[in-house]
């Protein structure tokens, strides 16, 4: 059931993302390569129409005024795909507004299309949902939520239950502290009001959680209950909302900020564990048992996660 | 029941209280935030003119801050300037609007004081009024003409854009023909000791002496930084003296040059440098633009 | 026998060794790891921290009678947050440069347990002055624990501490990346734990030597 309306909130996803269409001769704009922009057309155009380049306009939306220079214009041979190439390296996180004016097909003035060109967005939440599981991850890069960390990382089977118990309290907080900043701090400038209200959502959740698992499933709370009470004294659970608010996202990217969070730590969690379970094993001098040892592992995973830095998936 | 409702009392007052300790912190610090932000910006732009502690500016240096915004009219966009002007009850400002090819469209006086302007809020109610006639208006950018002795110095361009972590905010310096005078990283949340190198002399000076033409086409070299170049760079922190005649043929050898990366921070360098490139870009287009207007409609302003 | 109260002086020592928070309890090391890369940074978060620790142990001695058991903690987290949303707007007023290095941190500092645990172990339960030696004790163990983590992080990575250079030359850049953080931290740990580990051995060869 939950799979299907995943992918049900994929395809909406997927089509409201991406380009508008405000003409309908225009089926498709993206950016291609590093420095061009394709166009496809619902039907073929004008060859003499599309080598004028006096016909387009591209700018950055931001900089309605400053056009860039547009190198070469080439049209595919069945004239229904046309492919814009610019000078310079194109700023593809940015998004663009490219004008086609008076489009000629078969003959036909089909007035003045204005799209804009950005990438799709459900790459950009996809990415937010990468960088805050892999290449910002909460506990290897940017160091939270680190007591908990060791102290739950042991065993497996608390790794993972704490992991998940925090996912799920860490999408539950964001989303309503998302709300009330939009909705009550933003508005009345409250601002500095921030740490007390995040905190104290935080701490609502934790109890709304717990009442709703004691309700629905005992046995789910039997295993995961102790977890909810760690979960406030984690960093990363303030840190989130606190990001989110900064950066000034929107309902899906906080979603996706948080879920990403979440992600992230039952990963590292879970990575843990299973080094520190052999650990216990392993003949590890007296001074280093315990703690020290297991810091310098989380280093050595904190080195391994930098080689995600930089990268970009879309 | 009794309990509940003393504990909520209880809980009230507590926050009630914080609320009162916070809210009056609040009051207190945010007039001297504001106030070292200010100091702050103003230490930037004279220290890239070259004066500081040391080397106060003189008093016939004047700065005018010229503030760009994007003017809605219906489904149309317009770019408008607020220019400050001087007048016999004080100093005041005029809105020039122009169409986005340039041409211009019309000129609205606006009663507000160099020192008001400095606040966005005070602007925005003072365009609230004065732009009626028009759906709406978004703040872009701003940008400062240096005077001194009637002639115009240098133009100084704060500027933001994305850099390795989150954003980077720097201040540019351009001399009169738009080469670059100097850089200055204001504010930057990248790796101390990796991206956070570009605050050192031997990345930000790379910039200075670099013309128009050069950074139109600035890019990134991973190569390493010659260690004559070094030593040019750092001359100031380093208080290293290098005879004159070396000086000049360092700076001539090297002034053409793309920028050296930092070593582990190409990301870092390749932001700032797109950067700045985009900056100077756009402001040379704008300022041009509003030139131009300036002089057909033979609008006065302070500035020459 | 009724557990003899500590002394003041002995209350403040206890905080910044025996039971430093950092390398001993293990607790708020989020910071230790993160912010550990300037001198400067330690010490100011150190300052950030003690501040917080300091107030929130008095206020809450102060007021521990009015508390309704059933609501301590969100009591200490409501005195918690008050206090760092002060030295958070304070430090940005007065200190943006070093305000902004630290970056998210100052705000978190609401969610250390450290202050937490000290407010309910301590602070609860004992005066003001007491309080009082207890939270700068711990607030001083801490400061304390960043600015050595710092010094050697700065003094390896930079060649530099505060800011001045000292070794005119980058031993081991290494040392300024977050994993340095971790290595740093296990390191030091285990000093502590050697030193304990000597301590008790000797302290045994005493009290056998005391029987003999």
């Amino acid at each position: 059931m939950e799979k299907r309306l995943f992918l049900i909130l994929l395809l909406i996803l997927s089509i409201t993302g991406g380009c508008k269409k405000e003409h309908p001769f225009i089926k498709k704009v993206a950016f291609k390569g590093e420095s061009a922009i394709e166009v496809h057309f619902a039907g073929p155009v004008d060859l003499k129409w599309a080598k004028d380049k006096g016909n387009f306009e591209l700018y950055e939306k931001p900089d309605p005024d400053i056009l860039i220079p547009i190198k070469d214009v080439e049209l595919s041979e069945n004239r229904l795909i046309l492919m814009i190439q610019a000078y310079d390296e194109l700023n593809r996180n940015q998004e663009h507004i490219f004008t086609l004016k008076n489009i000629v097909s078969d003959g036909r003035d089909l007035g003045t299309a204005i799209v804009s060109v950005k990438k799709l967005y459900f790459g950009i939440v996809f990415n937010i949902l990468i960088a805050a599981m892999l290449i910002q991850n909460f506990v290897f890069t940017k160091y939270l939520g680190l007591c908990v960390f060791f102290g739950t990382s042991r065993r497996k089977s608390t790794a993972i239950g704490m992991g998940i118990t925090f996912t799920i309290v860490i999408v539950f907080a964001s989303m309503m502290s998302w709300f009330l900043y939009q909705f009550v701090l933003k508005p009345f400038n409250l601002r500095f009001l921030q740490i007390i209200v995040f905190i104290g959502l935080v701490s609502l959740s934790v109890q709304a959680v717990d009442t709703i698992l004691r309700k629905i499933n005992p046995a789910l709370f039997k295993a995961f209950g102790v977890y909810l009470v760690l979960v406030i004294a984690n960093c990363i659970i303030l840190a989130v909302p606190l990001i989110l608010a900064d950066n000034e996202y929107n309902a899906i990217e906080s979603f996706m900020l948080a879920f990403g969070a979440g992600l992230g730590f039952l990963i590292a969690l879970f990575l843990m564990s299973s080094v520190r379970e052999r650990l216990e094993l392993a003949n590890v001098p007296p001074t280093y048992r315990g703690l020290p040892i297991a810091f310098v592992v989380a280093g050595l995973f904190a080195l391994a996660f930098m080689g995600f830095s930089g990268m970009s998936l879309f | 029941m009794d309990e509940i409702l003393k504990i909520t009392f209880r809980l009230t007052i507590s926050c009630l209280l914080a609320a009162f300790v916070m809210g009056g912190v609040f009051v207190l610090t945010d007039k001297a935030k504001k106030h070292n932000e200010h100091m702050e910006f103003q230490q930037t732009m004279l220290g890239l003119l070259g004066y500081g502690k040391e080397n106060p500016p003189p008093e016939d240096l004047k700065l005018y801050t010229i503030y760009r915004y994007i003017i809605f009219k219906d489904r149309k966009k317009y770019m408008g300037y607020m220019v400050p002007k001087e007048g016999k009850e004080g100093s005041f400002h005029q809105m020039i609007i122009m169409d986005l090819k340039g041409r211009y469209i019309d000129s609205v006086k606006l009663d507000i004081r160099q020192e008001e302007a400095l606040e966005r809020e005070n602007r925005e109610k003072v365009l609230n009024a004065a732009l009626k006639d028009f759906s709406g208006f978004n703040y872009a950018d701003m940008f400062i003409i240096a005077e001194q002795g009637g002639k115009r110095v240098a133009y100084l361009l704060p500027g933001r854009f994305p850099g390795f972590k989150t954003f980077i905010k720097v201040m540019l310096a351009l001399d009169p023909k738009f080469t670059i005078l100097g850089l200055e990283i204001m504010e930057h949340e990248e790796d101390p000791g990796l991206g956070g190198e570009i605050e050192q002399d031997y990345f930000k000076n790379q910039f200075k002496d670099k013309s128009l033409e050069k950074v139109r086409r600035l890019r990134v070299i991973k190569k390493p930084l010659p260690e004559d170049y070094k030593l040019y760079l750092e001359m100031k922190r380093l208080a290293k003296g290098i005879p004159q005649d070396q000086i000049q043929k360092i700076r001539e050898r090297y002034r053409d040059d793309d920028i050296y990366a930092i070593t582990g921070a190409t990301i870092s360098s390749r932001s700032v440098t797109n950067g700045v490139k985009k900056m100077v870009r756009n402001f040379v287009y704008r300022m041009g633009m509003l030139d131009r207007i300036i002089e057909q409609q033979e609008i006065e302003v302070p500035f020459s | 026998m009724p557990r003899r109260r500590k002394s003041n002086k002995e209350l403040f020592l206890n905080g910044i060794f025996n039971e430093n928070p950092i390398f001993r309890l293990a607790l708020s090391m989020c910071p230790a790891v993160g912010i550990s890369t300037t001198l400067m940074n330690g010490f100011l978060l150190g300052i950030a921290v003690l501040f917080v620790q300091v107030f929130s142990s008095c206020t809450i001695s102060l007021i521990k009678d009015y508390i309704h058991p059933r609501i301590r903690i969100p009591t200490y987290t409501l005195t918690i947050a008050t206090w760092v949303t002060v030295i958070d707007m304070v430090l940005a007023a007065y200190m943006p440069a070093a305000y902004k290095q630290m970056g998210i941190f100052v705000k978190l500092i609401v969610a250390f347990a450290i202050i937490t645990m000290r407010l309910e172990m301590f602070a609860c339960k004992n005066d003001f002055v007491p309080s009082f030696w207890d939270g700068l004790g711990m607030g001083l163990g801490f400061m304390f624990g960043m600015m050595s983590l710092g010094f050697v992080r700065e003094l390896l990575g930079m060649g530099k501490l505060f800011g001045h250079d000292i070794l005119g030359f980058r031993p081991l850049l290494f040392f300024v990346l977050p994993a340095a953080g971790f290595f740093c931290v296990g390191i030091i740990m285990a000093v502590f734990n050697y030193v304990e580990i000597v301590y008790k051995r000797i302290r045994e060869r005493r009290w056998k030597r005391g029987y003999s």
